[in-house]
């Protein structure tokens, strides 16, 4: 197909020779792709990511993400300062769900210590780590709405983050890097009605979402933009290791709350308040875009349920377990994969048993989600290939770490 | 009537009332006896230049003709204004819908804000990109502006005072603002740019589809009205409180119509959820990308006065023209006759109707996602043609079917 | 292959869903915005906020455990000790560099170092971005005061120990005289 493409020279049949002694020869001109740099500076991109399309028109028939803007050396930082100083850079990765690379970078540590967390403090993680997955989906929906030409939709989600970050201000005193849930438990308690505004903020978001939900994803034009667009089948979902919404938009029910219960997990979904939303290809083809983003809300509403499972259940006590204070590591290795509002998230930490880790390297859902964006984006249009990097949600910070 | 027709091509050079000024044919005299003391703008301008003290030195063919540019300077304004009035209503609406408040700094809620932004824009580098063809990218905004300028003097201001009022007004308005798409197709070859290129194709493309069902839907006001002359439209629907004479009431065709016509101007007028030549999220901005400071302003500019035309149009042909209950009041046989206040009534009657039409248009935007390529072509050529073509061969049916019955 | 009943399906499904869009938009329209004015009206910040840094210089006592669990190191600060009481030189955090992580407020054994609710800090000059914590240079006057009360006290000792050295000396001057 490329090479039908390109400008061919052919020898004509008779060929005449041409008093210089050189041949005649015929150019047989076709139109040829046009190469078209998405990004690094362009809005559908989502910050710094460039993708090196080749297009026919406004068929899309090459596409390479490329990566590396936004590299700033996180897992060899992590290799340079002590346990408890790397905290804050995981914030910087996947900078909508600070909560949960926390969670996940702690969780990793404290396997090699092998302590116990308080119930409190693993209540309140889990809480923090489902309001930052309603966030962060929040983020992606809103801006999956601006890539698609509806700017309302961004700011109504934004005003329920607002609400959300306020929450966070209140308990940790930031908005967007957190560093709160740390090595050992969390760094604060609640302060006082905090739980409760939790509560309120949980009514109000759910008639909030019957709205997006009215607004976004049962309109029409909506649907004819994403149904049957960007169709990742289950097999190819398999093939490209995707996790996260991206799996569950394929028909895939698998979640590591629940397949590999971590923190308080296994609890939560004895009680019955974990009910994992798997797409069901409703308006299109099972796995395209529409089943993405339907994973996503429904995947909010869920952890409003995980939230208030927390909040009926939550007891008082410490919120931090005993640590010595410099952290001296075992040595030995660990890996824990957590479930990003992005997919799995690991971290997998090396020590020697001194104070620095020998290695931390970090398992980032939405880099490893991306390479299959060369195989969905083929022969869509160019307004397509926007709505297909807006599904993925990836989040550049963490791709390029 | 005889001399409106002579006011068809290029209005504003052969308007009846330059005519007046020179010729003593006792057809002229009919026409202006015809007319009334107020005729056209620029007789208007006219008259009451002549009322002015004239030095001797001043030649005879001096006075016409600025009235001609006082009256090109009135269109101006108009667009200008227009635009300032559309942008801040722009943002208000946007801004109120989510649930923000807009520009609030300039002026009492941000009212001065359009000021400030034209300024800005006026003291902005002027940009021509480095390999682009400099004087189509110079040519492309004027043009552009040009025709929304020629379709405006079309548009009559009040009964009583237009520019040119054409028999076939609405065709000249049809005609005209589809040149736009001229200007905007030169200004995104001339940027260099891939983005720009585009925009600028998919603008062809969607004005070619649009223009089908735009002209089709509007057969069906015309089918029941039976004129083209925007005045005369607006005289028929007249009476009954100002409000039972609108054509929207005379035939059950006319508000899927409407409906019609008020998508295909959405599109024309690339709108949301028709703004592919722009797509910002898509395109960059479309053919608009390479453009900046005031060029891009005059981009600007057509887009606001381009659909305030069609809504002043859509009010024309579908939703009353110049009646409304204020006027009704003041007309010949209403309740106080005065000419002077009817006109300022329908002045302001069209102006309201025309920014109700705007702010639909931009409270579909606010809430919608644009569509794409395909699905625009889709819309046009499978959707909307079709539905206008049933429209009109009922509203046919509907008015022989009265004519027969009624007599 | 579009059959008639989808056709008409799509015709009225999509009027249908820009109408309930458009109620939606049209509701918030009505509604008063939930945004503040920003200079005029302040959202409220609460307490835990990660703002800039403030010192409690008096309760602060050179430890550098703040400095030390800094993972960018932009905490540094200089100090004379005289004997008990310190004479500060300097105090200085790199907000160029600092993160806000609140990671130099935990290991304060004083609990002498804070984050405020100011968050705003607009310069033209990067220098000034390295910002001095402390309210004054060199020593308090409390802090004098007690340095020359301690250093009274100490001259008082020592003069004291040397009066009953003295003593003694006469004491074992006298009893060798005797003896």
């Amino acid at each position: 197909m490329d090479q039908e493409r390109t400008a061919t020279v052919t020898e004509p049949k008779e060929s005449a020779v041409l008093p210089d002694g050189s041949k005649e020869f015929v150019v047989d001109v076709h139109t040829e792709d046009m190469e078209l740099n998405m990004g690094p500076q362009h809005p559908a991109t989502h910050g710094v990511m460039r993708i090196l399309l080749r297009v026919d028109g406004e068929l899309v028939t090459g596409a390479q993400p490329h990566l590396g803007y936004l590299h700033r050396c996180a897992e060899k930082i992590g290799e340079n300062v002590e346990w408890l100083q790397y905290l804050p850079y995981t914030d910087r990765y996947d900078y909508l769900a600070a909560m949960n690379n926390n969670l996940g970078y702690s969780m990793a540590v404290e396997k090699l210590l092998g302590i116990e967390i308080p119930r409190r403090a693993e209540m309140l993680r889990i809480i923090c780590a489902e309001l930052n997955r309603i966030g962060s989906h929040l983020i992606a929906f809103g801006t999956y709405g601006l890539d698609l030409g509806a700017f309302t939709p961004f700011l109504y989600t934004f005003r329920e983050r607002e609400w959300m970050m306020s929450l966070f201000e209140k308990i940790c005193g930031a908005r967007l890097t957190y560093s709160y849930i740390r090595i050992g438990g969390v760094f604060n308690d609640t302060p006082p009605g905090w739980l409760g505004e939790v509560s309120r903020f949980c009514d109000t978001f759910l008639v909030k979402w019957q709205e997006y939900y009215d607004l976004v994803v049962e309109n029409q034009i909506f649907i004819g933009r994403t149904a049957d667009v960007g169709v990742i089948p289950r097999e190819m979902a398999m093939d490209f290791g995707l996790t996260g919404p991206m799996l569950r938009g394929s028909g895939i029910d698998f979640d590591l709350r629940r397949d590999m219960p971590y923190s308080l997990y296994g609890e939560v979904d004895k009680a019955g308040a974990l009910n994992i939303p798997v797409a069901r290809g409703e308006k299109g083809s099972l796995g395209d875009c529409w089943d993405r983003v339907w994973v996503r809300t429904m995947e909010m509403k869920e952890s409003i349920e995980i939230v208030r499972w927390c909040l009926d259940n939550i007891e008082a006590g410490p919120v931090i377990g005993e640590l010595p204070k410099t952290l001296r590591v075992p040595a030995g290795e660990a890996y824990v994969g957590i479930e990003n509002p992005r997919g799995e998230l690991g971290h997998y930490v090396v020590s020697d048993g001194g104070k620095v880790a020998v290695r931390c390297r970090v398992r980032g859902p939405s880099f490893c989600n991306l390479p299959v964006l060369e195989e969905i984006m083929l022969g869509t249009l160019l307004a397509d290939s926007v709505a297909i990097i807006g599904s993925t949600d990836v989040v550049v910070g963490e791709t390029d770490r | 009537m005889s001399l409106s027709t002579l006011a068809l091509p290029l209005s504003l050079l052969t308007d009846p009332a330059l005519k007046l000024a020179e010729s003593e044919t006792p057809e002229v005299a009919e026409a202006a006896a015809e007319m009334g003391e107020l005729t056209s703008g620029t007789n208007l301008i006219n008259e009451l230049l002549m009322l002015a003290p004239i030095p001797d030195f001043v030649p005879g063919w001096a006075i016409p003709l600025t009235a001609i540019m006082i009256g090109v300077a009135i269109v101006m304004g108009v667009v200008s204004l227009n635009a300032m009035a559309g942008t801040w209503l722009e943002r208000k609406v946007s801004g109120h819908i989510q649930c923000r408040y807009g520009p609030m700094r300039a002026g009492w809620h941000g009212f001065l804000q359009p000021l400030a932004d034209g300024i800005k824009l006026m003291l902005k580098e002027d940009m021509i990109p480095i390999g682009s063809d400099r004087v189509l990218f110079v040519m492309a905004p004027a043009l552009v502006l040009a025709s929304v300028l020629g379709a405006l003097a079309v548009m009559p201001l009040s009964p009583d005072f237009f520019f040119a009022d054409a028999p076939m007004g609405l065709f000249l308005i049809l005609a005209l603002t589809s040149t736009t798409t001229i200007g905007v197709i030169m200004a995104g070859w001339a940027s260099n740019s891939k983005w720009s290129v585009y925009g600028a194709m998919r603008e062809a493309a969607q004005v070619v589809a649009y223009e089908v069902p735009l002209g089709i839907s509007l057969l069906v006001p015309l089918i029941v009205a039976g004129t083209f002359s925007l005045t005369e439209v607006s005289e028929m629907q007249s009476g009954m409180f100002g409000i039972g004479g609108w054509l929207i009431f005379k035939n059950p065709f006319m508000f899927p119509a409407l409906i019609l016509f008020f998508i295909a101007v959405l599109a024309e007028s690339k709108r949301a959820p028709f703004d592919l030549p722009e797509s910002e999220s898509e395109l960059v901005s479309g053919f608009l990308t390479e453009y900046s400071g005031i060029r891009w302003s005059f981009f600007f500019m057509e887009e606001y006065a381009a659909m305030f035309l069609y809504c002043v149009v859509t009010a024309f042909f579908f939703l009353g023209g110049f009646n409304s209950p204020l006027t009704w009041l003041f007309e010949d046989g209403g309740l106080l006759p005065n000419v002077i206040l009817w006109n300022v009534a329908a002045f302001f009657t069209i102006v309201v109707k025309g920014y109700i039409g705007l702010f639909v248009m931009m409270w579909v935007r606010w809430t919608l996602p644009r569509l794409r390529i395909d699905q625009v072509m889709t819309m046009g050529y499978k959707y909307l043609t079709p539905i206008s073509l049933v429209c009109v061969l009922g509203a046919g049916i509907w008015e022989w079917g009265k004519a027969a019955l009624l007599g | 292959m579009v059959t008639v009943s989808k056709y008409f399906e799509n015709v009225w499904k999509s009027m249908y869903s820009t109408c309930v869009g458009m109620r939606i938009t049209w509701r918030y329209l009505l509604q008063k915005p939930i945004t503040v004015q920003y200079p005029d009206e302040r959202m409220p910040i609460p307490n835990r906020y990660r703002g800039i840094h403030y010192l409690e210089q008096e309760k602060c006592i050179n430890c550098l455990a703040c400095a030390r669990a800094c993972p960018i190191d932009c905490i540094e600060m200089d100090a004379v000790r005289h004997g008990k009481e310190l004479e500060w030189i300097s105090f200085t955090l790199d907000y160029q560099k600092c993160m806000f992580c609140e990671l130099c407020v935990y290991p304060c054994p004083k609990d002498c170092i804070h984050m405020g609710t100011e968050f705003a800090f607009v310069s033209e000059d990067r220098s000034e971005f390295v910002h001095d914590l402390l309210s004054y240079k060199g020593m308090s006057r409390d802090a004098r005061t007690r340095m020359i009360e301690a250093d009274k006290k100490k001259a008082e000792k020592a003069a004291a120990k040397a009066a009953k050295a003295a003593e003694k000396a006469a004491e074992d001057a006298k009893g060798g005289d005797a003896n």
